[in-house]
């Protein structure tokens, strides 16, 4: 499945700039994967060595957070936007 | 120098009494130094108590005197995430950039926190505004920028536009 993965800008400066990536996916899991081929180091930045999440990160499949879906084994269909938001948070 | 109208000046005020005892948040959206409209986005802290606690951030209570979760909501903030990516996404629709966040500090000065100044690593694009309940009636907002740990202040202009209202998104 062609999806677009759009990049937040705090994470433009490991993909050049560049705003939205087109890539081939049929998980979550996949186009994070595909995201990390076109960008070596991306998906580190993503995921934890054990595959899962982080938590300062947020992706989301057309707006909704993939943590009330299937987290990164939601599927993807053709067409579908993938959003990444790195956490805002602080406080006192 | 960040730019501020009057409205949305009062309408940070305004959210951050309104959320009191708890932080509030938002967006700020405009072009360059200046705001054009600002979101609220709703502090969702109390789903982030192991956020906060792998990276030695849990609150302690000593501000608020508060014990459980609550405690969660008033000295710490973290946006809910779908809130913040709608804001985000909406300011693109709009042709505006994502230029801050804010946040409140109900019962505390308007400075940046440890917490807050490791948590702005991902953003030091934008500016920073803390607004202070401290001396509740005497609201202190104040705008900083936070780059690499380092923290400065940044004055803030309020214009005072008679004709423009402000555009806050609930």
């Amino acid at each position: 499945m062609a999806v677009k993965v759009m990049i937040p800008a705090p994470l433009r400066q490991f993909t050049g700039g560049q705003s939205s990536v087109d890539v081939q996916a049929t998980t979550v899991g996949d186009a994070l994967a595909a995201l990390d081929q076109h960008f070596p180091g991306l998906r580190d930045r993503l995921v934890e060595p054990d595959g899962r999440l982080r938590r300062f990160v947020s992706v989301f499949v057309n707006g909704k957070d993939v943590r009330t879906l299937q987290g990164l084994e939601t599927p993807l269909q053709e067409g579908d936007e993938v959003g990444i938001v790195p956490a805002m948070a602080g406080g006192r | 120098m960040i730019e501020l109208r009057r409205a949305d000046y009062e309408a940070i005020i305004a959210h951050a009494r309104r959320e009191a005892p708890r932080e509030c948040c938002g967006l700020l959206a405009g072009h360059g130094s200046r705001v054009e409209r600002v979101y609220e986005v709703p502090n969702r802290a109390d789903a982030a108590a192991e956020f906060f606690a792998e990276r030695g951030l849990y609150p302690e209570g000593k501000i608020s005197g508060l014990r459980g979760p609550e405690v969660l909501t008033a000295e710490r903030f973290f946006m809910d995430p779908e809130a913040q990516f709608r804001a985000l996404r909406d300011m693109e629709a709009r042709g505006l950039e994502h230029i801050g966040n804010y946040h409140s500090h109900p019962a505390s000065p308007a400075r940046p926190s440890r917490t807050d100044i490791e948590l702005a690593a991902y953003w030091s694009h934008v500016y920073h505004l803390i607004c202070s309940l401290a001396d509740p009636e005497h609201p202190d907002l104040r705008a900083y920028r936070i780059v690499n740990g380092q923290v400065t202040e940044v004055p803030i202009r309020i214009i005072d536009e008679a004709e423009s209202g402000s555009a806050v998104d609930r």
